[in-house]
């Protein structure tokens, strides 16, 4: 099951997830996510607005800011979205269950 | 300078990643709107039931060798040029592999019932030709080997 956040607002259910097709949506309306470091004030409202898009296409994206401005808890609600947004390619890149034959081991110290 | 650390990774978008990915999901049975627009995780569970799949028919293959082995086996007197005359080629299995451990078990208990059987059934046939006194007079021969001189003393 994909990760998702739900959330009621002004009398609706909302259900916030990323897919394939809305990332490929945000990507060709020039979202980047390498720009969330250097550009956060655009890129995390752009985030948030991306996540609608899977089941909530048509809400307009000024009651996305609106909802974007009165949400609390932001600085975790924007890694959940981050961890969101990762999702659908880490379904692809997933490593096979059994480490044998080639595969490298690592860790870290921290 | 040092440019040939830069990730070139990092320069190709999630879309192309997507896309170069979306072939082999479209040939294991995936939909188009399942990839695009279904649970994003579904992708995991369908490269799992693919490696399932890849290891079923891999274990198929095998035993259809198996099978084409044994049938040769079974032919092989046969095939040899300097046969002798009137050589018959083996049976085949009379029944296919057990394959598993419940079945094998079931088969090598009935096997072993079939075995008994006919043990059985020889060991009657041929109690049935012996000339065996009768059960009185096997008393008496027994009471005679017991005590043989009993009468006399």
């Amino acid at each position: 099951m994909a990760k998702q956040i739900s959330f009621e607002y002004d009398g609706k259910q909302y259900t916030l997830e990323f897919t394939r097709k809305s990332i490929e949506i945000m990507e060709r309306q020039g979202f980047n996510i390498n720009d969330i470091t250097d550009k956060p004030m655009t890129t995390l409202p752009a985030l948030f607005a991306g996540a609608f898009i899977a089941h909530h296409r048509f809400v307009k994206r000024e009651i996305i800011d609106e909802i974007y401005s009165k949400l609390t808890n932001k600085q975790e609600l924007l890694q959940k979205l981050a961890e969101m947004y990762n999702e659908p390619l880490e379904a692809l890149m997933e490593d096979p269950d059994d480490n044998e034959g080639n595969a490298v081991n690592w860790e870290a110290s921290f | 300078m040092g440019s040939e650390f830069l990730n070139p990774a990092s320069q190709i978008s999630y879309t192309e990643i997507f896309y170069e990915h979306f072939p082999f999901y479209l040939a294991i049975g995936m939909t188009a709107d399942e990839y695009w627009n279904g649970d994003c995780t579904l992708t995991r569970y369908y490269k799992k039931a693919f490696e399932i799949k890849k290891e079923q028919k891999n274990e198929e293959l095998w035993l259809q060798g198996a099978y084409i082995y044994d049938a040769l086996c079974a032919v092989s007197p046969v095939l040899h040029a300097f046969a002798p005359r009137g050589t018959k080629p083996h049976p085949y299995l009379d029944k296919p592999y057990s394959l598993t451990k419940e079945k094998a078990r079931n088969d090598e208990e009935a096997k072993h019932k079939a075995n008994r059987q006919k043990a059985k059934a020889i060991f009657e046939a041929w109690a049935a030709t012996l000339d065996l006194p009768s059960k009185k007079g096997g008393k008496d021969n027994a009471d005679n080997r017991r005590s043989p001189n009993r009468n006399n003393s």
